[in-house]
């Protein structure tokens, strides 16, 4: 057995290295922790700058912002774990949205408001599921693929579904949006409330990581990005792994729709198209490699986190808003940077 | 060592065909697989091997015959029933997924087959990491924690392969085929490998090697299955074939085994290298290479051959030391400027170091050339590109006439060819190989050998880097032999033979230079 022995000691790490983990290291293994470190000398900096940063007003304001764009974010993880990426979700999110909201006004005013939550994660789920159906039977890239279903399912809104904004929403979601999880007095008094639907991003985040954590199926999603053929082989079904991480990812996307109504009291056919690269931007920056099969839940939770600090804390030190773009922008290049020397090591 | 003679088959091919549209890919093959056996499956590329494997794991249903496995009769296997019976198949890319755990790696492959392959389950990590434990263990590493949790892409080959062959026995393996398991492995890893065969052996598990290397199948011991054009030509106990017999079934013609190198070194030299070092790597390196001269340098894989091998072409700087090529002293500090000097490399991984796999034979000859074959307009001139590429082709007996065909779709040895053949397009001064024949069957080596040749007698010095001793006393004026990270030994290649060459891999410093 002398030899086995050979074999296992010189080319395995040796103990000294996992004892004591270098910064790098620790970095390379998890790279959510470089976004991390990002978001909270962000923090820090901001607040010292602006201590009106850690006021409860602004940060109710980034919890309430960071809901749309976080559910979103599981969704395109769990995709993007899976080898694809998915550019439809908005549109996904704007049709199930719109057409809920418009049924319910014109058809049922008083449908209760669990149905409609359901209806519009349902829907998501089948057209996601039609994406994923597509993928796998049409054996195309998973960014043609939806960007084709992007323009089909936005164009099918504006041309059959409608394209007025609808202002005067039933009083049942209308509730919904408002109902208080808890409730502070802010500055001159002012009474700033975080809405029950935020919990709805850790619900679903929990989920989430509950999937990818403690089932086959995420086991199976990983291995599938990891390499489809491989995993095939192996005997993972790719046809369920890919109609499933699709419909996942729609589920959440007409759950975030129909939140994103709520909450603003309007819907607006326009509304959530052209935020699907902020939200990849953020599954990207939470550590998640765009070729697939890595990332977690927590570091998309980061990665929301900072997009969501960078929009809504900049202008409190004085940056204009317009310069949002440019600093999420060195951000994610910053982390590619520390991605691609973890690759090369 | 045979363990045959008391049990019944534990699967036995009867008659079997295979055809693919017009391919008539197995003409009527029988086999017989005995528990606790090994076999050694021989036969050039494009010979049936993978089809039969294929039918054995269940992934090609046979057009004819019959499979009778553990005494019950099968027109064919479907996959999960030859996972049932317990036949494993270690692919010859390990089939790993890179970015999951050693641990699932070995283990999910339970829990997927326990629940038929349904995914919506939860995952029972407790059942998986004891699986997992146990099967490392039995591939002779120790389930650390550390080894346990790291993604399979960050180990080295030869752990990868055994995390492999652990999948391959977690579950109750009965036969373990294995697709070419020591093209890559050093000498050392693959005594280890040998040692775990006996070991599956004796718990009564049959292994079905499917190989190019004879040395290895010699050691391992147990029966030879020899095809050839989708026949089985020979079957029986390995110890009663010489190699020339088996070079004669497998390819149907005579291979000599003696030296391709009848030319000689031509007056003056070509390359020095002096008191050369690369930080722990290598060091005190010194040697000097004739024109036309074809030296071997062989070592263990820690020994710093390939250090030494990627230094000479630029991949990997000098900290000490100087290169004079033609007298003139010179520095290679990147792979561009190796080329600008005339200085070649084919790589070890030829697959994801030397070729664009799926591009054409033509794109992958014409790389090196592209700035010859563009007129001043920056076009490419096609037609010139396309007649250099057939010449390539033809010269090293590329066996396609089609130089459009990805290179992908070509066997391994002619995959090899296409990656030596483009330095012909520059006709290099110097030509370092790494493993040239590395994976790749008897009769194409025959043609690689005869290019390599032919281009010394040219007046190309090459610089052949391998641990094919055969290879080298074969091609080589004279063999250098590294150990530890010093140049330890020259020998004639001519008068040397391979235990010689052994001594000096495996002794320590001192012992050799006594």
């Amino acid at each position: 057995m002398t030899m086995v022995q050979d074999m296992s000691n010189s080319p395995i790490p040796t103990p000294e290295e996992s004892a004591r983990p270098s910064l790098g290291e620790l970095f390379r293994r998890r790279p959510e922790l470089v976004s991390l470190t990002i978001l909270i000398v962000l923090c820090i900096v901001v607040a010292a700058i602006n201590p009106a940063f850690l006021q409860a007003s602004s940060l109710i304001d980034m919890g309430r912002a960071s809901v749309v764009t976080g559910l979103f974010a599981l969704g395109v993880f769990a995709i993007l774990a899976a080898g694809g990426i998915d550019v439809s979700f908005p549109a996904i999110a704007a049709l199930t949205m719109y057409s809920a909201t418009l049924f319910v006004i014109n058809v049922w005013p008083t449908a209760p408001m669990a149905l409609i939550v359901a209806s519009t994660v349902i829907g998501g789920a089948g057209l996601g599921a039609l994406n994923g159906w597509m993928v796998h039977t049409l054996k195309v890239p998973s960014l043609i693929v939806t960007v084709g279903t992007q323009y089909l399912f936005r164009g099918i809104l504006l041309a059959f579904i409608g394209t007025v904004w609808l202002m005067e929403l039933p009083a049942q979601m209308t509730a919904f949006g408002k109902a208080p999880l808890l409730e502070f007095n802010g500055v001159n008094d002012v009474i700033v409330t975080l809405p029950m639907y935020f919990l709805i991003f850790p619900a679903a985040a929990i989920v989430t990581w509950y999937m990818f954590n403690k089932t086959l199926m995420g086991r199976a999603i990983f291995a599938t990005g990891g390499n489809a053929d491989v995993a095939e082989r192996l005997g993972y079904n790719q046809r369920i792994v890919h109609v499933f991480v699709f419909a996942f990812s729609g589920a959440l996307a007409g759950l975030a729709g129909i939140i994103h109504v709520c909450a603003n009291r309007m819907a607006n056919p326009f509304d959530l198209v052209g935020t699907e690269i902020e939200v990849i931007a953020a599954v990207v920056l939470g550590g998640a490699r765009i070729t697939g099969g890595t990332g977690t839940v927590f570091g998309t939770i980061t990665g929301v986190l900072l997009i969501t600090v960078v929009n809504n804390s900049l202008v409190l030190v004085g940056i204009p808003s317009t310069w949002q773009r440019v600093v999420v922008g060195g951000f994610i290049l910053l982390a590619a940077a520390f991605f691609v020397k973890r690759q090369k090591k | 060592m045979s363990h045959s003679d008391t049990s019944r088959p534990f699967l036995e091919l009867r008659a079997i065909h295979k055809r693919f549209g017009g391919v008539h890919a197995l003409q009527g093959v029988d086999m017989l697989i005995h528990p606790g056996e090994a076999y050694h499956l021989l036969g050039e590329n494009g010979c049936g091997k993978s089809t039969v494997i294929k039918v054995i794991s269940g992934v090609h249903a046979p057009s004819e015959g019959e499979i009778i496995l553990d005494g019950t009769t099968f027109d064919s296997l479907s996959p999960i029933q030859a996972l049932e019976a317990g036949i494993e198949t270690v692919y010859q890319d390990l089939s790993l997924l890179p970015n999951l755990t050693v641990e699932e790696n070995i283990a999910l492959g339970q829990q997927l087959v326990s629940g038929n392959g349904r995914l919506m389950r939860g995952l029972n990590k407790k059942l998986l990491a004891e699986t997992a434990a146990e099967a490392i263990r039995n591939v002779g590493l120790s389930p650390t924690r550390e080894l346990m949790k790291s993604p399979t892409a960050e180990l080295p080959l030869a752990i990868r392969q055994r995390v492999a062959i652990a999948r391959a026995i977690a579950s109750k393996a009965r036969l373990v085929i294995m697709d070419e398991p020591t093209t890559s492995l050093t000498r050392k890893e693959v005594d280890a490998l040998i040692e775990l065969v006996a070991k599956l052996r004796a718990s009564n598990v049959a292994v079905l090697f499917v190989t190019h290397k004879l040395e290895e199948s010699y050691r391992i011991g147990g029966q030879v299955i020899v095809f050839r054009d989708g026949q089985c030509v020979a079957q029986g106990k390995i110890e009663d074939y010489s190699r020339a017999d088996l070079s004669k079934l497998m390819t149907g013609r005579e291979i000599e085994a003696l030296r391709y190198r009848q030319g000689k070194p031509m007056d003056g030299e070509m390359i020095r290298i002096r008191d050369a070092g690369s930080g722990e790597a290598f060091f005190d390196v010194n040697f000097a290479v004739k024109k036309g001269e074809i030296l071997g340098i062989t070592g263990l894989s820690d020994s710093g051959r390939n250090e030494l091998a990627m230094a000479m072409t630029g991949h990997l700087g000098l900290t000490h030391g100087s290169i004079e090529i033609e007298g003139k002293p010179t520095r290679i500090p990147s792979p561009a400027a190796a080329i600008a000097l005339g200085i070649g490399y084919v790589p070890e991984d030829r697959l994801s170091e030397g070729l664009f796999i799926q591009k054409s034979i033509l794109e992958n000859e014409i790389t090196l050339i592209f700035n010859k074959l563009t007129n001043r307009f920056g076009m490419i001139n096609a037609g010139k590109g396309r007649r250099e590429a057939s010449r390539i082709a033809e010269l090293m007996t590329v066996n396609t006439k089609d130089i459009d065909l990805p290179v992908g779709a070509l066997s391994g040895g002619n995959q090899q060819k296409v990656l030596i053949g483009r330095w012909l397009s520059i006709e290099p001064r110097i030509l370092v190989l790494h493993g040239p024949t590395v994976g790749v069957d008897v009769g194409s080596k025959d043609s690689i050998y005869r290019a390599v040749q032919a281009m010394a007698e040219r007046g190309i010095s090459l610089i052949i880097v391998s641990d094919d001793l055969p290879e080298l006393l074969q091609n080589c004026d004279r063999i250098l032999v590294m150990n530890r990270g010093e140049m330890v030994d020259e020998l004639d290649a001519e008068t040397a033979d391979e235990k010689q060459i052994y001594r000096s891999m495996l002794a320590s410093i001192r012992e050799a230079a006594e």
